[in-house]
């Protein structure tokens, strides 16, 4: 550093000293006052929570003032509106799709998943605008969707343009998308502790501290913000739930097998459905919502106008035991008939209400005929409906995690958690078997997208240390003897480096050749003083083989210790060991099928 | 938004201060839209719930039905309409939905006394006595909006009738008497829970309770006729005749009063019981009692080769036996045989009873002289 230049410096007169201790204050206030993107970025969230959240309660309020307008306010559309209401607003719903949303199709879960994965969580904000009137419009005139899909993509719409509008890093986008996911689903829910897990499970597929705080921060806050407004009961009241004996777990496995063959039949048709849909003329596929508005005016002329729109309120009735069996039985089937239509035909509305509702109506169903069998073996049917909501959740959607708690969090009892684990597992088992591609990722697949499907790499075999370790070596050199000593064992070896232990225990690794160079210098000191050993960072058995490729790309050798013991040394670990096992034909995961 | 990125402004303070204006704003934007739909939704909720009255004013409850379920869905958590819906349920017959429905209301609200003693009622519909009678006593401890007492006693009175319904006497009595001790100054009730006292048998309570009654309202014809049967089948004929005197007074036109009368009459003629006659009185009555006994036995006398004078044969031929001995001297001479001629009396009238005659006031008399004193002996 060069000398400043004192015939430069200005002459002023002598000022007052500058305390110490105030310029370290007055430094340490503008750093913390200077912006801070992390600190900011939890303020934030709460903020996004709050805008999904008025977004939420505007958005149900729409749907329902389209109901009331277009079906009128009886529980049961009249014959007239349940065939014209869904129909024509089909033909105006196309109409908006066609020429100003584009991108407003679908439930709103796959897009936002498609956002978050391609255009780094950004979804422009005519996509938001267009998913809440067009969504409002279907599922408000009697489309047999959900608005909890949508309310996910737009909560997830409105992160993204606030995040757009501060000029946000491209990290940070990427994580905003989800903040606003999880808060738009919680609020159409009102289950926070289901949304943010079902961000978790299906939309990021993995979580740290920070997504978790902000995602529960945006839900938390999304939830308290539409209950301010809409109050805080549920959508459809929840009677008291039991179970009353343990042979009832013989019911609700029933239930679950059941479930999982509903949930195969439901991804499947859809599965069969759409693409032929979508491989129509485009003409066709602008008239494809109107021909389902009519189809479901035949559903409800039928008799059945309970599948029209969400359906909470017939879920509600299910839960209190006010259908016959045979009619619960009916309502589930016909549901899955009108969702398949409604949704294969582009029209915009989620897929979560119509799957509660068929879980319900199935669940019903099951507990019904077990109560007019085993009448006092049996808990409400409320309970069993409640359960279905919940199998159908882990079968149609693959959230097996998700549907656990959203059956707990929903009736906010804990008794009924063995009936919801058995339950789910079947039908997840039995859906996975059948249907080894999820539903939502057919979705996507028919999309042309591929994006990663978190059920798929939750099954992926993850590599450890110890698939790719070799044994301890032989030779461990001693730092406390010299040179010569460590060149006499070694001469004969043909590796390169070799771990030393130091005096402290601490494992070290030294080269041959620095070795060899301390031999011909007849250098007599302990390696330890020769400041030819360095210290190398190590790794435990159990331990992400991408992580022991992080610290193999930076030294040759990595030794591998034990959890219970890191003086005692399991193996060692190089790039070429790394490789080799990543190679190896039988650990190769199948990524796409 | 650029001058979101000057370094000078883009500040915490300021970014926080935009969005909290903006949360206003729109919370503002959005309060008026919800209190817009608010206001329509409750008044679709008194539209719906209005309409629903009318149908089950006009019965029918099956449209009412839908009507309540509509105001529900308008207004969700309406105590009100719930237990309306769950009424017009069970009024439209769907008895296992109306069951569900009320067990959805008490789980909610286990101490409701109209919730419980509508389960109560449905339950004893269906059969399901544990669950009747754990209902009815949770309507009569439960909590009442309004009438509390009103509604209790009644809950009471219809678990009584619950018990007598099921042939249970003893339960039905012990809950009349807890009842009876709270009565107010009410000439009907009481005049009521006389009636079932006298129904399970106790006809001291059922009198005293008809007593009660009489002296609230003495113009009260019904307790009136109450206590004159409960005081004659307790053997208290005078009182009994006096009861019977006053609702003849109070209702000339009363014929029952009047063959009661009649059959009390006769009673105080026959008894051969009644305290203070002598002993020849005593044989006098019992042998004329012997004697509308043998009248009744041979009334049957011109139906013979019938099913009923095959049956009353055997009493026939034993009259005859016993006519040889029923006199004065023999009587005097051995008073224990009273009571035989007395009992077999009694069993020749039932027996011509049961065989399709009807009784005159005599045979009544006889029936009831002789039965009291067995009451009294056992």
């Amino acid at each position: 550093m060069s000398a400043p230049d004192l015939t430069t410096v200005p002459i002023s007169a002598p000022s007052a000293p500058v305390h110490p201790s105030w310029a370290a204050f007055t430094s340490r206030l503008t750093a913390q006052l200077a912006f801070n993107e992390d600190r900011f970025f939890l303020i934030l969230a709460v903020f996004i929570g709050i805008f999904a959240g008025l977004a939420v309660v505007c958005f149900r309020i729409t749907m329902e003032w389209i109901h009331l307008y277009l079906l009128g306010s009886a529980l049961t559309p009249s014959t007239w509106r349940a065939f014209l209401a869904p129909s024509l607003t089909g033909l105006a719903i196309s109409a908006l799709v066609f020429t100003v949303f584009r991108g407003s199709t679908g439930s709103g879960l796959n897009q936002t998943k498609a956002a978050l994965y391609i255009s780094n969580g950004y979804i422009p904000l005519r996509t938001v605008i267009g998913k809440f009137l067009t969504a409002s419009l279907a599922i408000g005139s009697g489309h047999s969707l959900g608005p909890e899909d949508p309310s996910l993509q737009i909560g997830a719409g409105l992160a993204s343009a606030i995040g757009t509008r501060l000029d946000l890093s491209r990290k940070k986008m990427r994580i905003l998308a989800p903040v606003g996911a999880a808060a738009g689903l919680a609020a159409a829910f009102n289950a926070p502790i289901s949304a943010v897990l079902f961000v978790i499970e299906e939309v990021i597929g993995h979580w740290s501290a920070g997504i978790l705080a902000t995602v529960v921060l945006s839900a938390v806050s999304s939830v308290v913000t539409m209950r301010l407004f809409l109050g805080s009961e549920p959508f459809f009241r929840i009677p008291p739930v039991a179970m009353i004996r343990w042979q009832e777990l013989v019911a609700y496995s029933v239930l679950g097998v059941l479930g999982g063959i509903a949930s195969v039949i439901f991804a499947a048709a859809i599965g069969w459905l759409r693409p032929k849909i979508k491989a129509s003329p485009r003409y066709l596929q602008f008239l494809y919502p109107a021909i389902a508005g009519l189809l479901l005016g035949l559903i409800a002329f039928a008799g059945f106008p309970q599948v029209m729109g969400a359906g909470y309120d017939f879920m509600d009735q299910a839960m209190h035991g006010q259908f016959t069996w045979q009619i619960l039985g009916m309502l589930a089937g016909l549901k899955i008939l009108a969702t398949t239509l409604s949704f294969s035909s582009g029209t915009p509305g989620g897929m979560f209400a119509p799957t509660l509702f068929i879980g319900a109506m199935l669940g019903g169903a099951v507990g019904t005929v077990e109560h007019l069998f085993f009448p006092n073996l049996t808990g409400s049917v409320g309970t069993y409906a409640l359960v279905g909501m919940g199998v159908l959740f882990a079968g149609f959607l693959r959230a097996p995690i998700t549907s656990v708690f959203m059956a707990l969090e929903v009736s906010g009892d804990y008794t009924i958690i063995l009936a919801v684990l058995v339950a789910n597992m079947f039908s997840y088992l039995i859906s996975r078997k059948l249907q080894p591609v999820p539903a939502l990722e057919q979705i996507t697949r028919q999309d042309g997208l591929y994006l990663p499907a978190m059920e798929e790499e939750r099954e992926q075999e993850v590599l450890t240390v110890e698939d790719a370790m070799r044994p301890r070596p032989a030779i461990i050199l001693d730092s406390q003897k010299p040179a010569n000593d460590a060149w006499t064992l070694i001469r004969a070896t043909p590796e390169e480096y070799f771990l030393v232990r130091r005096s402290s225990n601490s494992i070290a690794l030294s080269s041959r050749s620095d070795l060899q160079r301390l031999v011909d210098s007849a250098d007599p000191r302990p390696l330890e003083e020769t400041q030819t050993l360095s210290v190398v960072p190590y790794l435990h058995p159990d331990e992400d083989l991408q992580v022991a490729l992080r610290q193999a790309t930076n030294y040759p050798l990595v030794p591998v210790l034990s959890r219970a013991n890191v003086s005692r040394i399991l193996g060692v670990i190089d790039l070429d060991d790394i490789m080799k096992a990543y190679r190896r034909p039988d650990r190769q995961s199948p990524k796409k099928r | 938004m650029n001058i979101l990125k000057r370094d000078f402004i883009v500040r915490e303070p300021l970014l926080v201060s935009i969005l909290v204006l903006l949360t206003v704003a729109l919370s503002a934007l959005t309060h008026a839209y919800s209190q817009a739909y608010d206001r329509r939704r409750s008044a679709l909720s008194i539209e719906w719930f209005e309409r629903g009255k009318w149908e089950l004013g006009n019965n029918r409850s099956s449209a009412a039905v839908e009507d309540f379920r509509t105001a529900l869905v308008y207004d969700p958590g309406n105590w009100n309409f719930r237990m309306y819906l769950a009424g017009a349920l069970r009024h439209a017959g769907r008895t296992d939905q109306a069951l569900n429905y009320y067990l959805g209301l008490w789980q909610n609200s286990p101490n409701n006394g109209p919730v419980n003693l509508e389960l109560a009622r449905l339950s004893a519909q269906k059969g399901d006595a544990t669950s009747a009678e754990r209902y009815f006593n949770g309507a009569i401890f439960g909590d009442w909006p309004e009438n509390a007492d009103t509604n209790r006693r009644t809950a009471s009175l219809e678990l009584v009738n619950f018990y007598l319904s099921r042939g249970d006497s003893g339960h039905a009595e012990s809950q009349l008497i807890i009842l009876s001790d709270n009565l107010p100054e009410d000439s009907q009730l009481h005049t009521r829970v006389a009636d079932l006292f006298a129904r399970v048998g106790d006809d001291q309570r059922a009198l005293s309770q008809y007593r009660r009654a009489i002296q609230i309202d003495p113009s009260g014809a019904a307790a009136m006729r109450g206590a004159a049967e409960a005081a004659f089948r307790l053997g208290d004929y005078h009182a009994a005749q006096a009861y019977v005197s006053r609702s003849l007074h109070l209702d000339e036109s009363d014929s029952s009063a009047k063959q009661r009368l009649a059959v009390l009459q006769s009673v105080s003629e026959l008894n051969p019981y009644e305290h203070g006659i002598t002993e020849a009185e005593k044989i006098k009555r019992t042998l004329r009692v012997f004697d509308i006994a043998g009248n009744r036995l041979s009334s049957f006398s011109g139906s013979s080769g019938s099913a009923a004078a095959s049956s009353i044969e055997p009493f026939t031929e034993r009259w005859k036996q016993l006519k040889a001995t029923a006199n004065d001297r023999f009587l005097s001479q051995h008073p224990e045989e009273i009571d035989t001629l007395l009992d077999f009396s009694a069993a020749a009238e039932k027996a011509a009873g049961s065989n399709g005659r009807a009784p005159t006031p005599d045979d009544s008399a006889v029936l009831a002289v002789v039965n009291q004193h067995e009451g009294q002996d056992r």
